[in-house]
């Protein structure tokens, strides 16, 4: 069968997506968490922190196999988590500065060994130039097996630790003094989050690695209120951009894999920032014009009332013109006469002059009287 | 029924840096009273609290509750903290925070089942909340969230309760409601401490008192306790009721006069 | 206080004194040994050749160190600074270095780039990389033996004492690479035509496949900044299975992972490639490697190719 499809679902597509779907699936999990807690730029943190822990499991062993230098991310990305969490609490930096601190310091550390690797005679075929953007296209089967076992292993600990999780995401607090090990918890959070990094440095690299642990979050939040939901939507988010990103890679030459994976997670996001229901952009904006619209027949309404019960007839038309000088705002009379005319509570009756219907004199009734705000109309009653 | 103490404070200090937050506290708070601490911003109200629930490392002293540390009865002991300490925007639903004040004793592993769910439902009952258990907690009102936390703590079905401004931005008909709550608990024998802003209403809600300002000022029944003198030594004459001209004789307890603007 | 100021008058004076300019006679340098800053190994082999002993040169790039991606340090300027003369290769082959050397030739410092001296008419211009020139000029040993004219003049307009030297040294050495140039072909034609593929991890050898009829393929274009796409392994891997080409090569200055990636996407589609073996493509090879030098280099990389295609080819 011969589709004329560009994209050829080969061996190193299926190997790439593959990959890249384990990464989005981890890291849209665990990035729930970072999201919610306020933690996000944590896990940029994390990646950036990792760089000099690569270089130095090259230095010390020399081995250049993923395996050795993953492990050499995840030890430093660690140190780098925790020290952010020490410096906050036991001195006077603020959060978001000792992360600024980590985050730099580490990495031009990082970048002062990758130039110091550079020199040395087999330092270039170590290739860890790469881990600053990835190099999805060079996966190996050997690889996603390793992203494999460790991504299953950080869901079932996300899973088995669910409620404990979800406590120290809202009320950290109350953990403690109902006596859960509230630390020890949240040391175990930062140690996901090291190893959803971790898996994704050899795919998207340190740099843009903390795009795709926050935006499937940030983006799935759009569109849940409800804890589970919002995990499960966030990794199918991931999932989806890391994809994308490998088939649009695979469809255009010279296109590295890494970047493209981080631009459709960044289009997920801007898209469920737009046109989520309820907290998307467009529809609060939808929500916002039909208020506006509803409040403007309101006050005709209102006004069309008074006059009504101050006349003999409350069926009785009057002019458009008295209406307006009724209101501060007279351009509101006309676009509120029409709306109230569609829900046939006013009608028109010749030469700019308006009468309330019967339904719409009950509506107003229903509407005002409570607020008992026109004195002939308590009168009466 | 104060044959007991519920809470036995020694020699409580408490330092941030260098800076003192409470110094040499002593309490001994006998069990089925309902108490309020009072005093100044920064008087150490929250740290209490805090510190007895081994939130805070003391620098010196020791808190017993009921006669033993407090690790090992947590179990009696429930929580209500200060409302804006979350995120309400949070994903989660009312019953499912209500729930949270059972994870203690589901262990690692259980998953909040059946009976735990019935436990939350029937103490949302008791703040009148239970057709709220399914709602999006940012979908509450002040009020609303105030009685959540509280229900949380009732369905801990602990002997004490420790709350940290539950009255705070909580409109009246809800402050009434858990004044009621709260002396109903005191009835069945339960002891509940209180961190409480509005002077005016000690006498009327509350048995006991604690003025704290870093140091203890007095402790005990507010018919005793609660005078001017006292209030003056808590507050430093920074109390905004204080009318000269309708001072009560320093021995009878010291009503404040009801004036525009709180504390 | 008084204390403070004295101090600091101190440190000032003693930053003067260490900026100041270093005053370099230039008569001198007919009795010295010329001091030279190559940039690649390959260079500064170049430059040993040509002057001899009348000229110390020093690489700032050594074995196995990929030129595209160098970052100069604040030592190697101070080198290049120092120096009498700084030799590069040129055609932004050093792509992270080409702002130093035009605020160097500003300062009047001597800078020469090798590939100046060849026809720019000769020069390939990659389609991909509309109007940059492919700067991996020694790969072709004829074309690269027109470079050794610009570093034999550089060396007589510095040192003219000495230029019937350079002259001397220079025609030698463009002897030997004629004769290099001869082994090359005689080696080349010895793999059968449909063989002669070279597959590589980025198109550094487009001037040896022009010069020497051998068909080149690189994974990353013609300079190892730019990362490969999934679609660049797949179109390689599949040239390689439909071509059955026998053998693979990596480069001593480029990562290994991406070739590794193509291989076994060949293997997938069910035809067994080799990694041929270790090509110097960039730079030279350390000592002892038997390519420490360009002839050696260029030797190696020859016989690694004629080894791994021509080889199977009685398969």
């Amino acid at each position: 069968m011969n589709l004329s499809f560009p994209i050829e679902l080969d061996f190193t597509l299926r190997t790439v997506a593959l990959g890249a779907a384990i990464l989005g699936i981890v890291s849209g999990t665990l990035g729930t968490y970072a999201v919610l807690r306020g933690h996000s730029l944590l896990g940029d943190a994390i990646s950036h922190a990792a760089l000099p822990g690569i270089a130095i499991a090259f230095l010390l062993t020399g081995i250049r196999s993923p395996f050795v230098l993953v492990l050499g991310a995840s030890v430093a990305g660690w140190v780098g988590a925790l020290l952010v969490l020490a410096v906050t609490k036991r001195t006077r930096v603020p959060y978001d500065a000792s992360l600024g601190l980590v985050l730099s310091v580490f990495f031009g550390f990082g970048m002062v060994l990758l130039t110091f690797i550079q020199r040395m005679p087999s330092g270039n075929q170590a290739g860890l130039n790469n881990f600053l953007f990835g190099q999805a296209a060079a996966l190996l089967p050997r690889d996603v097996i390793v992203m494999s076992a460790l991504g299953v292993l950080a869901l079932i600990t996300t899973l088995v630790l669910w409620k404990e999780l979800k406590l120290l995401a809202f009320d950290r607090e109350f953990g403690s003094a109902i006596g859960l090990p509230m630390r020890a918890i949240d040391v175990v959070l930062t140690t996901l989050l090291v190893v959803a990094i971790v898996i994704g440095l050899q795919t998207v690299g340190v740099i843009l690695m903390s795009a795709i642990l926050i935006a499937p979050a940030a983006a799935a939040r759009q569109w849940s209120d409800r804890l589970g939901t919002i995990v499960v939507l966030a990794a199918l988010f991931g999932a989806t951009a890391g994809v994308t990103g490998a088939l649009i890679s695979a469809a255009t030459p010279l296109l590295p894999t890494g970047p493209t994976i981080v631009l459709c997670a960044g289009a997920i996001m801007l898209i469920s920032l737009f046109f989520a229901p309820q907290r998307g952009l467009v529809a609060q904006g939808v929500k916002n014009r039909r208020n506006r619209k509803n409040l403007r027949e309101l006050g005709v309404l209102e006004d069309l009332y008074t006059l009504a019960r101050q006349h003999k007839n409350p069926l009785h038309p009057h002019q458009a013109v008295v209406l307006r000088t009724m209101t501060s705002g007279p351009e509101s009379v006309a676009p509120g006469l029409v709306g109230l005319e569609k829900r046939g509570w006013v009608r028109s009756a010749g030469r700019d002059s308006w009468a309330l219907t019967p339904e719409g004199y009950v509506a107003a009734d229903l509407e005002f009287a409570k607020w008992n705000m026109d004195p002939a109309a308590g009168a009466e009653r | 029924m104060a044959d007991r103490t519920a809470i036995e404070v020694r020699d409580l200090t408490v330092a941030y840096r260098d800076k003192p937050v409470l110094w040499d506290v002593d309490l001994d708070l006998p069990a089925g009273v309902l108490m309020a601490i009072v005093g100044p911003n920064g008087a150490g109200k929250t740290t209490l609290i805090k510190s007895i629930l081994g939130l805070v490392t003391p620098a010196a002293g020791q808190i017993l509750v009921n006669g033993a540390a407090y690790d090992v009865q947590r179990r009696s002991v429930a929580y209500v903290p200060q409302r804006g300490s979350v995120d309400w925007d949070f994903p989660t639903s009312v019953l499912d925070v209500v729930m949270m004040g059972l994870y203690g004793r589901l262990g690692w592993l259980r998953r909040p089942g059946k009976a735990e769910r019935e436990t939350a439902r029937h103490a949302l009952s008791k703040v009148g909340m239970a057709d709220f258990a399914d709602r999006q907690i940012s979908q509450l009102s002040g009020g609303q969230q105030q009685r959540v936390f509280l229900a949380r703590a009732l369905a801990q079905n602990a002997s004490i309760y420790l709350m940290d401004e539950p009255f705070q931005g909580v409109d009246a008909t809800t402050e009434r409601a858990i004044v009621q709550l709260l002396q109903e608990l005191r009835s069945q024998g339960s002891t509940v401490a209180v961190v409480h802003h509005d002077l005016q209403t000690v006498p009327e809600y509350f048995d006991w008192v604690l003025l704290l300002n870093v140091r203890r000022v007095a402790a005990g029944p507010v018919h005793e306790v609660f005078t001017e003198e006292n209030l003056r030594a808590t507050y430093g004459g920074r109390v905004p009721y204080l009318r000269e001209a309708a001072l009560e004789p320093p021995a009878a307890p010291f009503r404040l006069e009801r004036a525009a603007g709180s504390e | 206080m008084k204390m403070i100021r004295v101090r600091f008058a101190l440190a000032v004076g003693a930053l003067l004194v260490a900026c100041g300019p270093a005053e370099e006679p230039a008569g001198d340098i007919a009795e010295r040994q010329v001091r030279a800053v190559a940039t690649t190994s390959i260079v500064a082999d170049v430059v040993r050749e040509v002057g001899g002993n009348r000229v110390a040169v020093e690489a700032l790039m050594g074995a196995g160190v990929d030129p595209h991606l160098y970052r100069a340090s604040e030592g190697d300027v101070q080198r290049m600074s120092e120096a009498d003369i700084v030799f590069y290769n040129g055609l932004h082959l050093e792509g992270r270095m080409v702002e130093i050397f035009e605020r160097m030739a500003e300062q009047g410092a001597r800078t020469t780039a090798l590939a100046s001296s060849i026809e720019s008419t000769r020069l390939m211009s990659p389609p991909a990389f509309e109007g940059a020139h492919d700067p991996h000029v020694w790969m072709d040993v004829a074309m690269w033996s027109d470079a050794v004219e610009s570093v034999r003049a550089a060396l007589s307009e510095l040192d003219p004492q000495h230029a019937a030297d350079y002259q001397a040294r220079a025609t030698a050495y463009r002897e030997r690479l004629t004769q290099l140039d001869q082994y090359v072909r005689e080696q080349v034609n010895r793999i059968p035509q449909q063989q002669r593929v070279l597959v590589t991890a980025h198109d550094a050898f487009n001037y040896f496949g022009r010069a020497y009829g051998v068909e080149v393929r690189g994974l990353q274009g013609i300079s190892t900044v730019a990362e490969a796409g999934t679609a660049d392994v797949q179109e390689l891997a599949r040239f390689v299975a439909e071509r059955r080409i026998p053998a693979l090569f990596v480069e001593t200055s480029v990562s290994p992972r991406s070739i590794e990636a193509v291989q076994a996407a060949v293997q997938a589609r069910g035809f067994n490639v080799t990694v041929g073996g270790n090509l110097y493509s960039d730079a030279l090879g350390g000592e002892g490697s038997g390519a420490d030098t360009y002839e050696g280099m260029i030797r190696h990389n020859v016989d690694a190719l004629v080894t791994a295609l021509a080889g199977a080819a009685n398969g």
